[in-house]
């Protein structure tokens, strides 16, 4: 039986998986379709993490730094998987750069896509300058600078819309992206640190800071750094007759009445769409899509991770909304579950 | 457009009138009857910080909106309108109007303290209705409150002189608030408080002679002299004026 398990994806999740192969002694094939290994934090260039408050390059740097020193684990840049055949123990998978790769199991930790505010129009992302996206405040706040990038002027007033992108049947978007409160919270308070004249608002549906992240990041923001919380979800962001700053929309449902306040800069917290290559991904695997379009699940409780194909293992951020956490722990679980199987199968031809 | 909410109608927004010019256009003839727009059109960071540095108002910024506080209130159960949860909501944005809107109803607080006990975020909301009441008083939008008034005479009597006297206390206290004492001796509390001080049953047993030896004389007799003379303690020096220079800091944070 062949000793190498192909890992597909090099976020927190596959990094994660291919580490965790490793270290019981078993080959592992990663391939990554961009340029460099760590995914979404890396990528997307994020700022420090919740919860550890470690900056991204350093935290997800020790991951890839670990994977790319491992002797057990060939990288594969710039690759994509493009054939795939075969089955559980004796898979064979054809990459884009023309290499075939046997492997007896396969871990998609492909993850997700960030949300595309072009598609919430009425929000003023791409028309006006100043409305921005979480991804590009964490870029800010690498940069150690919060600015509209209209004039380079600081915000004395910054509105964080949350669940851009989520909860949102509209556009067909009918999940929680479970993080980006808790990202939002995080990034008000590390806009008041660099900013200190900056007043941060944050219009809400709900506040879903979930478990621990409850008091260090949503009671922290209010109580230490006085980041307001407003109940309402934004219908429109327009320009002022200044020319200059944004109108906020909406309505305040505590009060009852209709919003128009004005802002320097609106920040959209995106949410975490199904990754886009998700039908590639189904059509090249094999694997089935649930009704959102995130890798189905086969069964949650006896057969954790696996997807709808024997032999194929999914987690992470591929499977829904995660944070990183859950990310790496769910790429350790994929490789007990990979390695455990292909244990077992070997048991029984014996 | 139908009208979901009526209650939100405030009186002051509506216009209503034989002839209406609106935004230039007469419109007299078609409509009698206007009702401006209630857009909040700004926050007011300021107010925040004036309400968090009066003292109650310390824990302000802390409130997420859950509404324990109204729902436990003892005033809210006879007045719905009294409700602490959304003036708090209008100090943390600055909506400073709507907490002058309810101006005749926040004094009512009674202190119970049962929103303190099941804020779950530690808000002391009966603080905040006691920083509210004295912003409202300070800012003139209500007349000073009699145990504002109170509190005045005696800090005065205090920095200027390091004592106070009791009798020019309530005096003063009275004219200021417009009490009339004759009217207080002879139906009211004073009359009772008097009366208790002298032992009038020997007076109507006819033991005059008693009646006056226990009457109390030299007390009265050093009050009348304390108010005449106005006595400082003594080496009380500039203590005052360095205490008022205090408390004005203290106040101007
Ligand atoms: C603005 C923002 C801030 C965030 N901040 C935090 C935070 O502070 N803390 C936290 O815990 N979480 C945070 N998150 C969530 C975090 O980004 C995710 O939990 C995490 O990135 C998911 O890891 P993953 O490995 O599952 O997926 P990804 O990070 O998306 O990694 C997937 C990898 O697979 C690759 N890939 C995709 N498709 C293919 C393919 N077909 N072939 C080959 N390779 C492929 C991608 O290029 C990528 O490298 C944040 C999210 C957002 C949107
Ligand atoms: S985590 Fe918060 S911002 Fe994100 S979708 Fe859920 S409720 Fe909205
Ligand atoms: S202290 Fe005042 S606000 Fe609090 S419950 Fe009692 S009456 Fe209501
Ligand atoms: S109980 Fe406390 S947190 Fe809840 S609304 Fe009242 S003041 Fe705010």
């Amino acid at each position: 039986m062949n000793d190498t398990i192909l890992v597909v994806g090099a976020g927190p999740t596959g990094l994660s998986a291919a580490h965790g192969i490793a270290s019981v002694g078993r080959k592992v094939v990663l391939v990554e379709k961009e340029d460099r290994l760590g995914g979404a934090p890396i990528l997307s260039g994020y700022a420090k993490l919740v919860p550890s408050g470690e900056w991204a390059k350093d935290a997800i740097g020790r991951m890839v730094q670990r994977v790319e020193q491992n002797q057990l684990i060939s990288v594969f840049k710039d690759t994509k998987v493009t054939q795939f055949d075969g089955g559980h123990g004796d898979f064979s998978a054809t990459l884009s750069n023309g290499q075939t790769v046997q492997a007896s199991a396969v871990v998609l930790g492909t993850g997700f896509t960030h949300f595309d505010s072009i598609n919430k129009p009425e929000w003023g992302f791409g028309t006006f300058a100043d409305v921005v996206t979480t991804t590009q405040v964490e870029q800010m706040l690498v940069a150690g600078k919060i600015a509209c990038p209209s004039d380079g002027r600081a915000p004395e007033r910054v509105a964080i819309l949350l669940c851009v992108g989520s909860r949102d049947r509209q556009i067909g978007r009918e999940w929680c992206s479970k993080i980006c409160c808790t990202v939002a919270t995080n990034q008000a308070m590390e806009i008041k640190e660099l900013s200190p004249k900056t007043d941060v608002y944050i219009y809400y549906m709900d506040i879903r800071t979930f478990g621990l992240y409850e008091d260090k990041f949503y009671w922290k923001s209010q109580e230490e750094f006085g980041t307001k919380f407003v109940k309402a979800r934004i219908a429109e962001v327009t320009i002022a007759p200044d020319g200059k700053r944004l109108l906020v929309k909406g309505e305040d449902t505590l009060v009852k009445r209709p919003i128009v306040i004005p802002f320097d800069l609106v920040v959209h917290a995106i949410g975490m769409d199904p990754n886009e290559d998700n039908p590639e991904i189904a059509k090249v695997f094999g694997v089935g899509l649930e009704h959102h379009g995130f890798v189905d699940r086969g069964e949650h409780y006896t057969s954790s991770f696996a997807s709808t194909r024997p032999g194929i293992y999914v987690g992470g951020s591929a499977l829904g909304p995660e944070d990183i956490d859950t990310c790496v722990s769910h790429g350790l679980a994929m490789a007990m579950r990979a390695v455990g199987d292909l244990e077992a199968r070997a048991r029984k031809a014996a | 457009m139908p009208i979901h909410e009526k209650s939100l109608i405030d009186p002051n927004q509506v216009l209503s009138a034989e002839k209406l010019v609106i935004e230039g256009v007469d419109v007299s003839g078609h409509w009698n009857t206007m009702i401006l727009p209630r857009t909040v059109a700004d926050y007011d960071p300021e107010f925040q910080k004036k309400i968090k540095a009066l003292p109650g108002g310390e824990n302000v910024h802390r409130c997420w909106q859950c509404g324990s506080c109204t729902n436990s209130c003892t005033m809210y159960a006879i007045n719905t309108d009294f409700n602490p949860r959304y003036w708090i909501y209008c100090t943390n944005l600055g909506l400073q109007s709507e907490i002058v809107k309810d101006k005749d109803i926040i004094w009512q607080c009674v202190s119970c303290n049962k929103c303190t006990n099941s804020c779950p975020k530690d808000v002391k909301p009966e603080g905040v209705m006691k920083a509210l009441q004295h912003w409202l008083e300070a800012e003139g939008h209500v007349p000073v409150s009699q145990s504002t008034q109170f509190d005045q005479e005696f800090t005065r009597q205090c920095l200027e002189r390091g004592r106070i006297e009791d009798s020019e206390v309530m005096f003063n206290f009275f004219r200021k608030t417009g009490v009339d004492i004759v009217e207080l001796v002879k139906k009211g509390w004073l009359g009772v408080f008097v009366a208790r001080m002298n032992n009038l049953p020997l007076l109507r047993d006819g033991k005059l002679g008693k009646f006056i030896a226990r009457l109390p004389i030299t007390g009265p007799l050093k009050m009348g002299w304390m108010m005449l003379f106005k006595p400082r303690t003594r080496g009380w020096g500039k203590t005052g004026t360095v205490l008022q220079t205090y408390l004005e800091e203290q106040k101007h944070g």
